[in-house]
């Protein structure tokens, strides 16, 4: 999952401001497009995992953990690629895919999560006009990467209780216990945030 | 200080807190009682979470009826379980979420940061994964959560429930020796020695009141 998050650091990609980071990131993308030969994309692919292993100093279990998740899905394109058009194509899908997730883990592991939502929040200000507070939408992207694992925590917890009992394959029995809790935690943190001043943010 | 004036609470017809009328001025208070008994309750009052049915809670002479937000803004409030409260992915930006409010330039927001983490002794965890701490650490960054923002009263409700002796001994140290007022519910009575007042909440009335001399022998006695 790219939700990894940030990884302290002092190189020279943790120094890189997020708006620079994010900005090289759509270009990476931009160039990723333009180009379709095996050779430079393979290139630039390499260049990538250098920066990523060596230059962000963040290793090869990161780059792999990072690249897991795809495998399945780069696999099932290898092979449609291959029915539907030839290996060449295959390859450069392939290469393309790997260069964006790469790129996109890099990021998110040298770019401090409130320094990204900055960014953010610069982008939505120019729709304040509309209604829209940036501060808000930053803060709920922050705070939905935060609930994600503290919902697989739930699911996990839930189960655990369920198998210790023996039922060890209630899938369905587990989503009631599951829902009503995660709907609780909301309920309590929504409190949490008042208490701690969310609810002030836009009038002080 | 903070004034309940003949306060109710109820909730589907069912009355929690009944007719309470107290006012809270000594430096440290502790609140006990037993489960159900409306502890919690009582605590969300004291910062407008939740609003009485009938009569009025004042936090230096604001009604948190009418002005909800300014009584937040003075009175911090500790919850039992620090994952509630914790919402930021590492320990710093938690710490720094608090100070939004109170509109600080980027200096000035990380010195405040970087001093109340020093304070708790948290600087080490800076940069940490927060919700990949222990339990008591995880207390403590909710602690300088609060504190960072620099509250005039800090509400605790049971925030040592999750802790081991150790650690609750600990939190319960750092929290005594805060220059504001505090007020914790608790059931680990054996904290509340030093404490300058402890009331005893019993089916939503305030049971017994005084020094914690005299009012915990008194609590202790009605469970044996
Ligand atoms: N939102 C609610 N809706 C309905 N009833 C509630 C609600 N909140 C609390 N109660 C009821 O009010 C009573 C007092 O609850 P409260 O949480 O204040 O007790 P407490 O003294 O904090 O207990 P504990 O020691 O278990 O934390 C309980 O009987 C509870 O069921
Ligand atoms: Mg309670």
């Amino acid at each position: 999952m790219i939700v990894g998050l940030y990884v302290p650091g002092d190189t020279a990609l943790h120094k890189l401001s997020a708006a620079v980071k994010l900005m090289a990131m759509f270009g990476v993308g931009a160039v990723l497009v333009l180009v379709d030969t095996v050779v430079p994309l393979a290139i630039l692919v390499i260049g990538i995992g250098f920066i990523f292993t060596v230059v962000a100093g963040l290793g090869r279990n990161r780059l792999w953990a990072a690249t897991r998740p795809l495998l399945i899905w780069l696999a099932i394109i290898a092979i449609t690629q291959v029915w539907v058009a030839d290996k060449e194509a295959a390859f450069e899908v392939i290469l393309r895919l790997i260069a964006l997730v790469w790129t996109a883990a890099l990021v998110t592991y040298t770019t401090r999560l409130t320094d990204m939502s900055d960014v953010i929040a610069r982008l939505c200000g120019t729709l304040r006009p509309l209604g829209v507070s940036p501060d808000r939408v930053a803060f709920l992207v922050a705070l939905t990467i935060r609930l994600i694992p503290a919902v697989f925590d739930t699911v996990r917890e839930v189960r655990d209780a369920q198998r210790s009992r023996g039922l060890e394959r209630a899938y369905l029995a587990a989503f009631v216990p599951v829902l009503t809790r995660v709907l609780r935690q909301a309920d309590v943190l929504s409190e949490a945030l008042i208490a701690r001043g969310f609810d002030r943010w836009d009038t002080q | 200080m903070i004034e309940l004036e003949q306060v109710s609470v109820r909730f589907h017809d069912r009355t929690i807190l009944d007719n309470i009328s107290v006012s809270l001025t000594e430096h440290r208070i502790g609140v006990v009682g037993d489960n159900g008994s409306g502890k919690s309750t009582f605590a969300r009052l004291l910062n407008g979470l939740l609003l009485p049915d009938l009569g009025t809670v004042e936090v230096n002479n604001l009604d948190t009826r009418d002005d909800g937000k300014d009584v937040r803004s003075q009175v911090g409030f500790l919850f039992q379980n620090p994952d509630n409260q914790i919402v930021m992915p590492t320990v710093a930006e938690d710490l720094a979420l608090g100070l939004k409010p109170h509109k600080l330039t980027g200096a000035e927001q990380s010195h405040r940061v970087s001093v109340t983490l020093d304070r708790f002794s948290l600087t080490h965890l800076a940069d940490r994964s927060a919700h990949l701490l222990s339990g008591g650490e995880k207390q403590l960054v909710a602690l300088a959560g609060v504190m960072v923002t620099q509250p005039q009263i800090l509400v605790c409700d049971e925030p040592t429930t999750l802790l081991d002796r150790r650690n609750a001994a600990h939190v319960m140290r750092l929290i005594g020796e805060l220059p504001c007022q505090v007020i914790v519910i608790t059931h680990h009575v054996e904290h509340l020695n030093d404490f300058d007042r402890v009331l005893v909440i019993a089916d939503g009335r305030i049971s017994d009141d005084g020094p914690p001399g005299e009012t915990i022998p008194r609590y202790l006695e009605t469970l044996a």
